[in-house]
């Protein structure tokens, strides 16, 4: 039902348009003249096989070229387009056969050469089928992206696959002298060289447009290329500083490579810069990342090895804390480090505490590991965080469930304490010779005032204690609650040592006093200070005494109440000891007239000469022993009762011990079952063979002092009697109850936690039980 | 056999001398009746025992540290009297015996 308006319309379109293709030309002869044009320019568009050699195009181009003005002209270039769209869409399958044929090469060769062969020919296809540059860029643009939107789609998965082995393979390659075979395309004229090694491949690619499309395939494969270098190069190389390298190797290897799939465009030096800087520092950053967790992997072989790995530290310290180029000034990427290197701190930090935590837990924490070593691990660690983090956020979060377990541990103490006095025989002590003695530190509270002062790193936790840097003995001072402990066990120590010096030579001992003075307060040491002046005292005293008249016997003389609590199981020497203990005396009486010894024959040692018929025998004994010998001068044969009664207070135990040393010495012999004999004149065979065999040295190192432990157990003996007697008159009673009772007794100093320790030991062993919280009597 | 002592290491203990001869090893050992710190310890005013740190005997025969009964006399409520009885302070003269101590 056309209505006029609409014939109008149609036919003045119809004539537009006919204008339009036939131009001013009379008749239909524009028209023409298009057609022939039409002709032309889509038969030389038209994708052809270039397995084809008889298809090549051969057209003159003058007449292709002012075919295409005509269609131009005539604004029929769009059609022209869909047209060789349309037609390469048809060919398609010429590209596809090629694809097919390189991929089922590359998936039974696995080589990548397959794949760069395939990009080769797809260019060479792209190249056949390329428009003519006159038809402008519009053209050439939507070709461009029509012909890679085809390949993209009959690419099989395995591409990417080949595609990122090809792009590794780059690096071996820019660095080659010359490009391999395979990296240039068949068809290249030999006269023409490329200016890189990798510049075909790149290029090609480049033109297929997959550099674009595999961009972050590409750097995921540089990725991977600097975490295989790092480890290769770093692992387990503790003793330089790695990270310098890296970046050198960085700029020596992966700068070059980078310029070729970043860079191309660059037409100077600094306008390449400018455009390897985003990804330059994503590259630095990614190196910084994998030594930073490669190390992190390593810390506690690191700290181990600690001071011999110091660089290793300073790597994971700048890795850690620092990443991104130097030279990167420019205002946004700072602030876009800043952010970077906050997220990266916290998350690598928090990693690196919970991989030591783990590490320390399965290496350190464990009951077959040493106190010593444990202590000197912990203070490497201390040493080596400290290196990575001063604030000792890490440390602190670190060095918790270490702290804990010391504390559990019995020896804890005691081996710091050893170490704190240089325990010789352990060589190295934890204690750092260079080190500055402070005293121990307090814990501070901030100081709001202080001009330098920092708030709390991010990732501190509630409980994080600002302590300033403090030195190491300070750190493992504070294992414990109080320094009290510290002071009772180096008193002990300092006893077993002062006791054992026979040449009077107390320099050491002092020395070290005078250090752990300047730590722990003069006020905590008066008493080791007493117990030197005893020292330095008997042996004026002795001297003065041995002027009067001259005794084997030089006595260290001790005030009983600042020494820690000796053994207390003395007894009478016998013979001519007791003379010379009491001539001592007498003349110790005459030289101090309101003071009297009080001997503690138990301990110390003697020389002894025995002059036997036949032998001399010279030995250093305890005195126990000497005792014996001396009674067996007296008379030839003892039984083992006998003795007992002689020597009061002695246990069994430690009279027989003492006999057998002198049977080893072949100065007695057991006659039968507890009964033994001098023997005057040697026995030659049995003993004679068993002396050598004894190697042991007679005097052992008997433990003078009671340790701190026991001291306590011999306290909380006292304190027993103390709570059976309330038990007994006051029936049952809570462990509360009986904590207040015992606060009254002197001395009482325990927690109602070791109380209930206690009374839990006391109940094993069935002296009391307990019922709904009350104790009571077992009777 | 004859036994030849060379040389004899011994550990001894001092103590006052304040008459008394119990030679009980584990008495606690009497204390000075003004601060109550054994004679063998200091007054609460020295570091070191001993000779630093001397006793005074009384006619009374009440003992103390010397600083400790020194300074008690000082003090104007101690009329001159010895803190456990209360008759006069007269501090005794020390006579040695020298020959026997025992």
């Amino acid at each position: 039902m056309a209505t006029d308006s609409l014939r109008i319309y149609t036919s003045a379109k119809w004539q537009k348009a006919f204008e339009r293709l036939n131009g001013a030309e009379p008749g239909i002869q524009g028209l023409l003249s298009f057609s022939e044009a039409w002709q032309i320019a889509s038969n030389f568009l038209y994708p052809r096989d270039i397995n084809d050699p008889g298809s090549l195009k051969s057209q003159d181009m003058q007449r292709v070229r002012a075919a295409f003005d005509l269609v131009g002209k005539s604004r029929m270039l769009s059609m022209l387009l869909d047209k060789f769209l349309e037609d390469m869409r048809r060919q398609q399958y010429l590209v596809e056969r090629d694809v097919h044929r390189y991929m089922a090469e590359y998936e039974s060769a696995g080589k990548a050469e397959a794949i760069m062969q395939l990009i080769f020919r797809l260019v060479a296809w792209y190249n056949a089928w390329k428009p003519i540059n006159e038809l402008g860029p519009t053209i050439l643009s939507a070709y461009t992206l029509a012909f890679q939107t085809h390949i993209f789609s009959i690419f099989p998965p395995s591409f990417s696959r080949g595609f990122k082995q090809l792009i590794a393979s780059t690096f071996d390659l820019v660095s080659a002298s010359s490009p391999p075979p395979w990296a240039i395309p068949r068809d290249l004229p030999p006269t023409e060289q490329p200016p890189r090694p990798d510049y075909m491949l790149w290029m090609s690619c480049e033109t297929l447009g997959l550099l674009e499309r595999y961009e972050s395939l590409i750097s995921s494969v540089c990725y991977e290329h600097i975490e295989a270098h790092v480890h290769e190069t770093c692992a387990k190389k503790w003793d330089e500083p790695m990270l310098p390298k890296l970046r050198d190797w960085m700029t020596e290897k992966i700068v070059p490579w980078m310029i070729m799939p970043y860079a191309r465009g660059a037409r100077s030096a600094d306008e390449a810069r400018a455009m390897l800087q985003g990804v330059g520092s994503r590259f630095d950053y990614h190196v910084c990342k994998t030594l930073c967790d490669l190390r992190i992997q390593e810390i506690f072989d690191i700290i181990i090895d600690y001071p011999d790995s110091q660089s290793a530290l300073q790597d994971l310290k700048v890795a850690s804390s620092r990443p991104g180029l130097d030279d990167i000034n420019v205002i946004v990427d700072r602030v876009r480090r800043r952010l970077q290197e906050c997220l990266q701190r916290v998350d690598q930090r928090s990693q690196l505490v919970i991989t030591l935590r783990k590490a320390n837990k399965k290496r350190l924490l464990h009951p077959g590991a040493d106190t010593k070593v444990i202590l000197a691990q912990y203070v490497s660690i201390i040493r080596c965080l400290r290196i990575i983090d001063p604030p000792g956020v890490l440390l602190y979060k670190v060095a918790d469930p270490i702290r804990k377990y010391l504390r559990g541990r019995a020896d804890t103490i005691r081996c710091i304490v050893a170490s704190l006095v240089g325990d010789g025989e352990s060589g190295d002590s934890l204690v750092d010779e260079n080190e500055p003695i402070q005293p121990l530190q307090q814990m501070q509270a901030d100081d709001y005032t202080d001009p330098n002062w920092e708030p709390e790193p991010i990732d501190a936790g509630p409980d994080f204690r600002t302590n300033k840097p403090s030195d190491v003995i300070s750190t493992l001072v504070s294992i414990y609650d109080s320094k009290d402990l510290f002071v009772k066990e180096l008193q002990v120590l300092l006893t077993q040592r002062l006791l054992a010096v026979k040449d009077g030579n107390y320099e050491r001992e002092r020395r070290n006093i005078e250090i752990l003075k300047i730590r722990f307060g003069e006020a905590a040491l008066q008493v080791c200070e007493v117990m030197l002046r005893d020292m330095t005292d008997s042996r004026r005293i002795d001297q003065h005494v041995q002027a009067q008249k001259p005794m084997p016997l030089h006595p260290t003389i001790i005030s009983k109440h600042f020494w820690p609590p000796l053994q207390t199981n003395s007894f009478t020497m016998p013979g001519q000891f007791r003379e010379i203990q009491e001539s001592y005396a007498r003349e110790y009486h005459l030289f101090k007239p309101d003071k009297k010894l009080h001997w503690l024959s138990h301990l110390g040692t003697i020389k002894l000469e025995i002059e036997l018929q036949d032998r001399t025998i010279s030995e250093e004994v305890p005195p126990l022993e000497a005792s014996i010998v001396e009674l067996f001068s007296q008379k030839d044969t003892w039984t083992v009762d006998q003795l007992v009664t002689e020597f009061k207070s002695v246990e069994k135990t430690a009279i027989l011990k003492a006999l057998t040393t002198w049977v080893d010495l072949g100065v007695l012999k057991e006659e039968e079952s507890d009964r033994y004999k001098l023997l005057e004149v040697a026995e030659a065979v049995p003993s004679r063979s068993k002396a050598p065999a004894r190697s042991a040295p007679v005097v052992e190192e008997t433990t003078h002092t009671l340790s701190a432990q026991q001291q306590q157990a011999e306290q909380m003996k006292v304190f027993w009697k103390f709570i059976e007697g309330m038990l007994t008159n006051l029936g049952t009673l809570p462990l509360a109850r009986i904590q207040a009772m015992l606060k009254f007794a002197p001395g009482y100093d325990r927690t109602i936690e070791q109380l209930a320790e206690f009374m839990e030991a006391a109940r094993r062993e069935g002296l009391v039980q307990v019922k709904d919280g009350m104790w009571k009597l077992c009777r | 056999m004859k036994v030849h002592i060379k040389h004899w290491h011994a550990i001894a203990q001092w103590r006052w001398d304040i008459g008394k001869n119990d030679d009980d090893d584990d008495g606690e050992g009497d204390v000075c009746g003004i601060c109550r710190v054994p004679f063998e310890g200091c007054c609460p005013s020295c570091k070191m025992p001993g000779d630093d740190c001397p006793l005074i005997w009384g006619e009374c025969t009440h003992v103390f540290h010397m600083h400790c009964l020194l300074q008690w006399i000082g003090t104007a409520a101690s009329k001159q009297q010895c803190p456990m009885d209360r008759r006069p302070w007269v501090t005794a003269e020390r006579k040695v015996d020298a020959g026997n101590p025992r």
